[in-house]
């Protein structure tokens, strides 16, 4: 579904990402790992396909096309999906009608029809129960007030309605207490499908416990330099990155 | 002719008002090259245009001037506590009686077959409660049409009034507003203007808050594109105890179009404990458009709180990313996001039907996408 090979990215003349190369088929669950600063979030942007991000090397296929050709509508009516790690606040965008003018908008890009209010709002309170949300969020304007747990819920929530075909979850768990991430790996875990495949990015072990991966890579300084089995995370928690690094060292001598 | 504009306008020696017209100097001095005749006040023009003010909602609630010169046959103040005069003087007198509702006054700009200019003055004294003016400027594209428009409003003790103002003109009508409010002892105004397009638009608002405890609240939204010009002067005088004004502007200017924010407020000696905040925001949408904002607050009381703030700035990048990677384009995000901006400044407005009228007006006017049909 995805092939990422040996992406160089530059963001404001520093280059962030260094030859990183990843294949995730449909089906399965990726988690990435790794410090602050390695690169995550910019991978992530980069699919999604942010300004800024300037791609030097290197190519991304989605579904047998070029991604990075696409402008990031494109790529979202194409079937990928970026839960932020930083959700925006936009104040005097009501979230029910951004929520309907996004989904309408891919149904229309991807020559499917688009659904009228009773169809939309129908769909709207199944995927709010999962997710514990409060019909409230939706008279809001879009994260507007929205606590730290609400707007990362609101990411899931956002992508079991728009049922993409590709979502990257950049730290979707940090800053949510055991209830909120239950609900979340639940959220995820009821999406799973041969059909549909996930990258979680997270820095910590914890949410894998509740969305099993069946891969697990660390990323550090731009690559990736480390893959595994969902054991490889619990390593990790248990020594720390210092030990990847160590290791390539050890490899290199 | 070009110099007799200028001085007219108030281009000429007096070196206060020439300040205030410095950043629309060039528009104007373009717009004097043109060989102004006067306009008819008894133009005719098709359905478009009359589309534009015959709302089923104000029907008997409505009064049209013609190029200045009201229109007897078009007007009708059948379901409307008010009254009008149009002495020989040439000034017409509206009073708005203590039932009055809601008016709806329109002035339209009928082009001619070459330039063409009117003049025309109002005065609106307001004894009722509650009242609300929809002042509504309108006009069609051709040979360049210049208005110049003095409105006198006088606010009685204890009355109050909801003014909206909706300017909407095609890029080759100009329109120089001139109003003078006063506002008497808790007197209440709350004003809402809506500038769109015009060639040249200048609104001079000077409010003198003459009254203990009166409040103004001016709420306003300019949205330009293409070549077009709007200049909005705000001068407010706190003269009186316990009064207050809160001003609120938004702005957005898209490809080459230009606009000037003039917020000045001046709270007198005496106007002691009087309450002064103002806030324009704009967003400029193209490397070319040019918004300044000048907020002056002269503060000559004691115990008056004041609070200014004004910015000029674009779109955020962030929440646009974030729409379009939900899958909503480019062109269609830019629009949703400006409309949020724009939306605080039209919230104030009661009657929904209108402000929601104003609302999509506002949104037609921001640029179409690229390549759309
Ligand atoms: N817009 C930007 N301008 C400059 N540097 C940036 C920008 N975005 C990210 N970076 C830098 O790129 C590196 C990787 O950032 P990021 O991808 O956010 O890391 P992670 O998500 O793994 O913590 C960091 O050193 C960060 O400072
Ligand atoms: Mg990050």
């Amino acid at each position: 579904m995805l092939k990422i090979e040996n992406l160089h990215v530059r963001v404001a003349g520093k280059e962030i990402l260094k030859g990183l190369s990843l294949q995730v088929n449909a089906g399965e669950v990726h988690a990435i790992m790794g410090p602050n600063g390695a690169g995550k979030s910019t991978l992530g942007n980069v699919l999604a396909g942010r300004d800024g991000y300037e791609v030097s090397q290197g190519s991304v296929t989605y579904d047998g096309r070029n991604l990075l050709e696409l402008e990031p509508e494109a790529r979202a009516a194409a079937g990928v999906f970026l839960a932020f790690q930083y959700p925006v606040e936009i104040p005097g965008v009501n979230n029910t009608y951004f929520l309907r003018a996004a989904l309408n908008a891919q149904r229309k890009a991807r020559g499917e029809g688009e659904l009228d209010t009773m169809q939309f709002l129908k769909r709207v309170r199944e995927k709010l129960a999962v997710l514990h949300l409060k019909d409230e969020l939706l008279h809001r304007a879009v994260n507007a007030g929205f606590s730290g747990g609400e707007k990362k819920r609101n990411e899931i929530f956002q992508l079991a309605l728009l049922e993409p075909k590709l979502a990257i979850l950049d730290e979707t768990d940090s800053g949510l207490d055991i209830d909120a991430l239950k609900m979340v790996a639940e959220g995820v875990n009821s999406m799973r499908d041969p059909g549909r495949a996930f990258i979680v990015v997270t820095h910590y072990q914890r949410l894998l416990d509740y969305i099993v991966p069946d891969v697990v890579h660390v990323l550090a300084d731009g690559r990736i330099v480390e893959s595994g089995d969902a054991s490889l995370a619990h390593k990790l928690e248990e020594h720390g990155y210092a030990w990847i690094a160590e290791r390539r060292v050890a490899g290199a001598a | 002719m070009a110099t007799a504009l200028l001085d007219e306008l108030g281009c000429g020696d007096a070196v206060q008002r020439a300040e205030s017209w410095r950043y629309s100097r060039n528009a104007i001095r373009a717009l004097s090259q043109l060989d102004f005749a006067p306009a008819a006040g008894d133009a005719v023009f098709d359905a478009p245009l009359r589309e534009q003010f015959e709302w089923p909602q104000t029907r008997g609630r409505r009064l049209v001037f013609v190029n200045g010169r009201l229109a007897p046959a078009l007007s009708d103040l059948v379901d409307a506590d008010a009254s009008v005069a149009t002495p020989t003087t040439g000034v017409c007198t509206l009073r708005l009686g203590p039932t009055a509702g809601l008016v709806h006054l329109v002035h339209v700009a009928v082009p001619g077959a070459t330039a063409t200019r009117w003049q025309a003055r109002l005065e609106v004294e307001v004894a009722a409660p509650r009242a609300c003016l929809v002042e509504h400027q309108v006009g069609a594209s051709g040979a360049d049409v210049l208005g110049v428009l003095d409105i006198g409003l006088a606010l009685a003790p204890q009355a109050r009034l909801e003014w909206v103002s909706l300017a909407d003109l095609p890029a080759t009508t100009s329109l120089v507003r001139r109003a003078t409010v006063s506002l008497a002892r808790q007197a209440q105004l709350r004003s809402t203007h809506a500038v769109f397009g015009g060639r040249l638009q200048r609104l001079e608002l000077g409010v003198a808050i003459r009254g203990e405890q009166a409040r103004l609240e001016s709420r306003g939204v300019f949205v330009l594109r293409g070549r077009e010009h709007a200049d909005i002067q705000l001068d407010i005088s706190h003269a009186a105890r316990d009064s207050a004004c809160d001003i609120l502007w938004r702005g957005v200017a898209d490809q080459r179009a230009r606009a000037i924010f003039h917020g000045g407020i001046t709270v007198e000696p005496g106007a002691d404990g009087s309450d002064a905040g103002l806030s324009n925001k704009n967003v400029l949408l193209s490397p070319h458009a040019e918004i300044d904002t000048k907020p002056a607050l002269v503060i000559h009381a004691d115990e008056v709180k004041a609070a200014h703030g004004a910015t000029v700035g674009q779109i955020d990048e962030r929440a646009l990313f974030y729409l379009r990677s939900r899958g909503i384009a480019l062109a269609a995000a830019r629009r949703m996001l400006v409309a949020a901006f724009c939306a605080e400044a039209l919230a104030g407005i009661d009657d929904a039907a209108l402000r929601e009228r104003i609302e999509a007006l506002a949104a037609a006017r921001l640029p179409a996408p690229e390549g759309a049909p």
